[in-house]
């Protein structure tokens, strides 16, 4: 009961904080408050707000996966490489999602059969696949992709959106179900709250946690081939270093690093903070190192205020008597 | 050995080493301790008594600086103090071990005892601290490797080791909070010399357990706690252990009751020479419908190890299993759950419950898939009136099935995990522990309940350490030492003394013959 109050008080907080930063920045720019920029705020990172989901349920599962970024690099970099071989595009897209999938089948083999931890495990995934993509493109950026690829990343198809952005939206709502209404997603919470209870409850721990990273591993994928389809072109250190932003928003979003706790609805709120409040600060010609500054404070912030309040709630408790 | 012989004799015979002077503790609605005074003298073995939520744990915790009381005043020999933090109260000499020992797994013995010593300096001599690790153990009459991690420690050795912390910092008042409840009766034993021990050496105790019997053979003076208030003091010797259950819970109970037999007829599980390799082995009984099976025996015998191969979580490697007459392979807990056999586990907070979570999604989560609509989503609705059920059928206390089981108190927890596994339709029950850290009002409601399935036709195994809660409760109970089966007793035979003669290895002429009738 109180776990949900204090859930949905994170989000209001959350929604606080967006409507005061839209404020404001509706105040500076007058351009800030139209269509065209909000689509176009969502648009420059909607591939780590799809990777950000999943990664939401991989940190409540009480995992991490570091390799997501290097995970898009090397699902773009086998699809520009094998469409550069000659492959027609919708089989290089296919292999690209299968690169994906099975880097996430190696991971889960070494955290879920193996038993290691995923933060050392998906460190090395982390090195481990850029180095394919980087050998894979040497320094090349390939691109001259067909047409029907290239809007798929940058041509508005329902009213402003993209197919990247409905993408998001579909995968947001599925996502959500999964996490709040399947068994799979209550599982999810037992294993990150406490693996050793799921164990001794005959939940099969190991298929939990593959799936987690299976499906972490394959929507960034996903991801990888929409930023390409956005770009153009491909590089072999492309999205390098986008896993630290997006774990930054999930936990952001309320969700514990502990594993066990958060939900979707924060980390949606979340992102659209940091979104806006990046937009607000590049349209007051701030620089990107202190919006990065500002974004840091903030995740420190985040986690120190619920802290500091309920300490001033239980003195404020204790001292009436 | 640390210096810090200060104050050895400071305490006088007249003036208490400790009073508690008329203190008072509210959290939010709750009136944890309401105008409570007593006295601790040098020398004296004070009990403790109440059911949780008594308010016994508030008062430690304001002894020991975790809380600061409302009102009132913390006297430490004839002098008011303030105790703002564990480091204040160790500086004024007082130490407290918990049920649960809090040692630091990956650091060895020898560095878990001196680990409260921050004047040792930076730089360690491991042979100085290994030596007087030694020694203080070797005067408690205990043989503990102090190079070893406390890491894989038995509870009664890592108890030990919480003594040996306590006494290398020279306490003059120990708290002992339920410090027995993870031993067995041989080691409660050990542990009472030393405990008689301190109290020679003036040091004054604080002690607090649910076991009747202990205190009445321990302490000196009782007090009796109920609701937050102090309900009564009295010598020991004229308290009665009934007229202190009475205080307790405002109601008579007869703990000692024993369940009527079961008929032995049907047969459900019969077990030959089961093992684990390096844990158990040579494990034979018959466990038949409607029969309370106990498991007697010393911390380590291997009791938990033979429910954990039943259930498959750390499978057997030899001997078979007979499931209603059929060979069985048991290789995991969902191996074990689809043949009917449930286990509920000594460890509620760690291996029991998923704790943050509501009592509603505990109960279900085993057969979770019984709760799903047909696109595969959980009916809450559905999991909320399997709980509800149990909980008027368990009598679990809480306002809702919502409720996070974490705010639950040690025997509404026990509750809850008891209607998990009662959700599962099982045929064999395994109670590792069922009444651990558990109130005196909820033990006999457990121990009805446990009498209860029986009488509805489950196979019912008890592993317990309460040796007299293992009498009142099972047909027949196996005794096992050392990974081995010693004897499996008849009611007509098994009472304390042939059951502690079977456990330290003594074996019963009659009793060797493990299936019986």
């Amino acid at each position: 009961m109180s776990a949900l109050e204090r859930l949905k008080g994170w989000e209001a907080m959350m929604l606080a904080l967006l409507c005061a930063i839209v404020a404001l920045n509706g105040v500076w720019s007058p351009y800030f408050l139209s269509v065209g920029n909000f689509v176009n705020l969502f648009q420059l990172s909607i591939e780590k707000s799809i990777v950000a989901l999943t990664m939401a349920l991989v940190i409540i599962g009480g995992e991490i996966d570091l390799s997501v970024a290097s995970v898009m690099g090397l699902a773009a970099c086998v699809m520009a490489w094998t469409f550069h071989e000659g492959a027609p595009m919708p089989l290089a897209v296919l292999l690209a999602l299968a690169a994906g999938a099975l880097a996430g089948l190696n991971n889960a083999f070494w955290i879920a059969k193996v038993g290691l931890p995923s933060l050392a495990v998906t460190l090395a995934g982390l090195i481990g696949y850029r180095g394919v993509a980087r050998i894979l493109l040497e320094d090349r950026a390939i691109g001259g992709f067909p047409d029907w690829f290239n809007t798929l990343g940058q041509q508005a198809l329902i009213g402003p959106l993209t197919a990247a952005i409905l993408i998001f939206f579909l995968l947001f709502v599925f996502f959500a179900i999964v996490l709040h209404g399947s068994a799979f997603g209550r599982l999810v919470y037992v294993v990150g709250s406490n693996v050793q209870a799921a164990r001794y409850s005959g939940v099969r721990v190991g298929l939990v946690k593959s799936a987690l990273f299976v499906g972490s591993a394959f929507v960034a994928a996903l991801a990888g081939i929409l930023y390409a389809a956005r770009l153009g072109s491909v590089r072999g250190d492309m999205a390098e270093g986008f896993e630290l932003d997006v774990i930054t928003a999930v936990l952001l979003g309320g969700v514990s690093i502990f594993g066990g706790k958060g939900n979707l609805v924060g980390v949606g709120l979340s992102l659209l903070v940091i979104l806006n409040l990046r937009n607000g600060m590049g349209l007051a010609n701030i620089t990107g190192n202190t919006q990065n500054d500002v974004i840091g404070g903030l995740l420190i912030l985040s986690v120190l205020i619920p802290n500091m309040w309920q300490d001033l709630h239980n003195k404020w408790k204790g001292r009436e008597t | 050995m640390t210096g810090a012989e200060d104050s050895a004799d400071g305490a006088t015979a007249v003036a208490p080493v400790l009073e508690i002077r008329r203190v008072a503790k509210r959290f939010d609605a709750t009136q944890a301790l309401d105008d409570v005074s007593l006295s601790l003298h040098a020398g004296e073995i004070h009990a403790l008594l109440g059911e949780n939520g008594a308010g016994k744990s508030t008062l430690i915790k304001i002894i020991t600086g975790v809380h600061q009381p409302d009102r009132g005043q913390i006297m430490l020999a004839a002098r008011s103090v303030t105790i703002r933090s564990a480091a204040d109260a160790q500086r004024l000499g007082i130490a407290a071990i918990y049920q649960e020992p809090l040692l630091f797994p990956d650091l060895n013995v020898a560095e878990n005892i001196f680990i409260s010593h921050q004047d040792r300096g930076a730089v360690v001599s491991w042979a100085q601290m290994f030596h007087e690790a030694e020694s203080i153990l070797a005067e408690l009459g205990v043989a503990l490797d102090v190079r070893s991690p406390a890491r894989g420690l038995t509870l009664a050795a890592q108890q030990s080791v919480e003594i040996a912390k306590a006494i290398s910092l020279n306490v003059r008042i120990l708290i002992m909070d339920e410090p027995t409840a993870s031993l067995s009766a041989h080691e409660v034993q050990e542990l009472f010399k030393l405990v008689r021990d301190l109290k020679r050496q003036g040091v004054a105790i604080l002690f607090v357990s649910h076991r009747m019997e202990e205190v009445f053979e321990i302490a000196d003076k009782v007090t009796v706690f109920r609701d937050g208030r102090l309900i009564s003091t009295r010598a020991r010797l004229e308290a009665t252990p009934q007229g202190a259950i009475a205080d307790m819970v405002g109601r008579e109970i007869d703990l000692t009751k024993t369940r009527a037999t079961a008929a032995r007829t049907d047969l459900v599980l019969s077990v030959s020479a089961l093992g684990r390799q390096g844990v158990f082995e040579g494990v034979t009984f018959d466990l038949h419908r409607g029969e309370v099976l106990g498991f007697a025996g010393l911390i380590g015998a291997g009791r938990t190890d033979v429910g954990l191969a039943l259930f498959g979580i750390e499978p057997a490697t030899s001997g078979t299993i007979l499931l209603n007459d059929k060979p069985v392979a048991i290789r995991s807990p969902r191996d074990g759950m689809k043949l009917g056999i449930a286990y509920v586990s000594e460890d509620r907070r760690q291996l029991g419950l998923v704790l943050p979570m509501s009592i509603f999604a505990n109960v279900t989560l085993p057969v979770l898939r019984r709760y799903l609509n047909r696109f595969g989503l959980v009916r809450t609705s559905l999991e909320r009136g399997t709980a509800d059920a149990f909980r008027a059928r368990l009598a679990i206390r809480a306002p809702s099935v919502d409720l996070e089981v974490a705010k639950l108190s040690g025997g509404n927890q026990q509750k809850v995990m008891l209607s998990k596994w009662l959700n599962t339709d099982p045929s064999i029950l395994i109670l590792d522990e069922p009444t651990r850290g558990v109130d005196v009002g909820s033990k006999a409601e457990v121990h009805a309940i446990i009498a209860q399935l029986a009488t509805e036709g489950i196979g019912i195994i008890v592993i317990s350490s309460d040796l007299p809660e293992v009498l009142a409760l099972s047909d027949r109970v196996l005794v096992m030492r050392e990974g081995r089966q010693m004897a499996i007793l008849d009611r007509a035979e098994a009472n304390q003394e042939t059951v502690m003669t079977a456990a330290m290895g003594q074996r019963p002429a009659n009793s060797l013959d493990g299936s019986a009738p």
